[in-house]
């Protein structure tokens, strides 16, 4: 069996460097300037998975992105790590994407690309943890999907046994190919590109496509394509409000409940 | 003039902290504490290519070059300098081999020492000097194939460690350039130094009692032992040492840093004193000045210069970061006061490190020969 395998990453902020990340109330995004970035972490993990796939069955692993220009870099990364090629979904009008619209533009890309078995990504961004673009994507190409998937197992034929990590416990599902599956942390541990790879990335290949190289609708991408709005931006306040209980410890104790209860209350 | 790292160098360096954060910082106490040499670490950075890192593919190195050997180190020096310093030595051994080894040394020995299987020394020093080779008394007399060696060597790095030392004897007029392989007949470590810092990587003492050594043995031309073993030192050593230094300093100086972030004083952070402020801008731009010192000369054995060629500037870079090194470990601990020289706040180690790093590689006073006889020609 030989199976192309599609990951999709998100360049983010290196997350050792969120405090430095700024809030414009203007524009109301958030600032990443002058921040490092990374590949999203949760996505090293769908890559890593991708690589085993491929060292045990055989086949190709195709890393995708939309973003800036920048983006390359993740997808540079990416190749290291052990990606065959690379695609960039990079125009100027897929700016100001929400969820829905990023999905659609990923999908209009993987639809350029071909015949695949297989979709992985990360559970989640750590930049804006939705966790929508998976089950979104898949939708838009017709597939099943399942998420917080720790364990992939294929089996014979063209179907998967996956284990989906609940609140409680696990739960196994049965998923037919093509399928896109998001992964959550427990699933591997994810390598690191060794120096011979880095060396290599260079000369794999790697398309950027714009808006018109996928046929994607425009009104179906970037902001126009965006049903959310963001009304507001703010920081949460999350000072820790402390209070010191004093007297006699059965007095503590109710002046605790009673508090406990007024702070319910509330 | 181009001061942009290459996409390769980034990514190699995203690389080594990666590793070096999740494999030897979790254990970097505990390795300095037991003073063992840290095969497995040693091992895992094989794998990522990294103890080849200017080896040739053929012999199983990943051939990245001089800069980014700098940028690895100094990476990995930055978390756990031990392992950084056995590559400054452990790479003089597979430099040499590589340049001036015949053909089936280069494949006897550099395979397994690209893998991390095997380790090695390079052993020039004895109790007369290092820096000045015409003091040597170690003898290597040929008797038929084989070479005779009695001597003794004083503080080599690794030197108990290694599988293959090479090593620098006299014999007849000139000085040869020759291996010796851990447990050849005659050939003893007998005595491990007691040292102050880099306490994972073994200093030990080498005897050669009428230790006979195979005429293959012999590395590059007869007769010019002590060049071969100085150019080895000056292309790969002197700078492995400036790049273990830079690492100190950016280690001592983020862990001084997020200290002055955390540590409160008079209800606000220390940081926000000026004293303190500016005591920090210094480490910061003098370990900045330490860095291009160290990458300039990464770049320029990158260009093909010997280190005969640019020796003044070898010699500034390990001369500085060496300085700097030592001058940001002491300054972090008068920022620290008591917790600096708590070993769980991971400043004293380096600091001891930084202590090591003066006489290696040549004394810093050895650099400034170099420096003061280019400059007063």
């Amino acid at each position: 069996m030989s199976l192309n395998i599609i990951v999709c990453v998100k360049q983010v902020p290196h997350p050792e460097h969120f405090s430095r990340i700024t809030l414009d109330p203007i524009r109301q995004t958030i600032s990443r300037e002058g921040i490092p970035a990374v590949i999203n972490p949760l996505d090293l993990h769908a890559l890593e998975e991708a690589l085993r796939i491929r060292e045990e069955l055989s086949g190709k692993v195709t890393a995708i992105s939309m973003g800036p220009p920048q983006a390359r870099c993740a997808l540079e990364e990416a190749l290291a790590i052990g990606a065959d090629d690379a695609v960039l979904l990079c125009d100027k009008s897929f700016a100001g994407a929400d969820t829905l619209a990023t999905a659609y533009s990923l999908a209009c890309g993987i639809k350029k690309l071909g015949r695949f078995a297989l979709i992985l990504c990360g559970n989640e961004t750590i930049d804006s943890a939705t966790g929508q673009v998976g089950p979104q994507l898949a939708e838009f190409l017709g597939i099943p999907h399942v998420t917080s998937v720790i364990q992939i197992a294929f089996e014979q034929g063209s179907s998967l046994i996956v284990r989906q990590a609940l609140e409680e416990g696990y739960m196994k599902v049965r998923v037919k190919l093509p399928a896109m599956l998001a992964v959550a942390k427990g699933i591997n541990q994810p390598r690191l590109p060794t120096v011979w790879a880095i060396m290599e990335a260079g000369s794999k290949e790697m398309q950027i496509w714009g808006a018109s190289d996928i046929g994607a609708t425009q009104d179906m991408i970037g902001l126009e394509g965006s049903p959310t709005h963001v009304t507001g931006i703010f920081e949460r306040d999350t000072t820790r409000r402390r209070e010191i209980l004093e007297g006699p410890p059965r007095q503590i104790a109710k002046k605790a409940v009673n508090r406990l209860h007024e702070l319910i209350a509330t | 003039m181009d001061f942009a790292p290459t996409r390769e160098q980034e990514m190699l360096r995203d690389m080594v902290r990666a590793f070096a954060e999740s494999e030897l910082a979790p254990n970097a106490l505990s390795f300095d504490e037991k003073g063992e040499f840290p095969f497995e670490a040693l091992k895992k950075a094989a794998k990522l290519g990294l103890v080849g890192i200017i080896n040739s593919k053929e012999y199983g190195g990943s051939d990245m070059g001089h800069l980014a050997r700098m940028i690895m180190i100094e990476e990995i020096s930055r978390v756990y300098p031990p392992l950084g310093f056995y590559f400054q030595t452990g790479q003089i051994g597979m430099y040499g081999l590589q340049n001036f080894g015949s053909e089936e040394q280069k494949k006897k020995y550099l395979p397994p020492l690209c893998q991390g299987d095997t380790v090695m020394a390079w052993a020039l020093t004895e109790a007369t000097g290092g820096s000045d080779a015409s003091t040597l008394q170690t003898t290597a007399e040929l008797v038929g194939d084989e070479y005779n060696v009695n001597g003794r060597k004083v503080f080599i790095t690794a030197g108990e460690t290694a599988d293959v030392v090479g090593f620098v004897a006299k014999a007849g007029d000139g000085t040869n350039l020759l291996l010796v392989e851990k447990g050849t007949p005659g050939f003893t470590t007998p005595r491990r130094e007691e040292r102050l810092g880099l306490r994972s990587i073994p200093v030990s003492e080498l005897a050669f009692t009428n230790c006979r050594i195979p005429k293959e043995n012999l590395v590059g031309q007869e007769g010019r032992g002590v060049r071969l073993a100085l150019a080895g030192i000056g292309a790969v050593g002197r700078p492995g040492a400036a790049a273990v230094s830079l690492g100190i300093a950016q280690g001592a100086y983020e862990v001084t840093l997020r200290f002055a972030k955390e540590r409160n004083l008079y209800g606000k952070a220390i940081v926000q004193l000026q004293a303190v402020q500016f005591a920090l801008v210094n480490m910061n731009v003098e370990t900045e000045a330490a860095r291009w010192l160290c990458y300039y000369t990464g770049w320029l054995l990158d260009q093909g210069k010997s280190p005969g060629e640019i020796g003044p500037d070898i010699a500034r870079a390990k001369l500085y970061a060496t300085d700097v090194a030592n001058k940001v470990c002491l300054k972090a601990a008068e920022i620290m006061g008591g917790y600096g020289l708590s070993p769980e706040y991971q400043l004293v180690r380096r600091l001891r490190d930084a202590l090591e790093l003066l006489p290696a590689a040549g004394a810093q006073d050895v650099q400034r020969v170099i420096i003061g006889g280019a400059i007063a020609r």
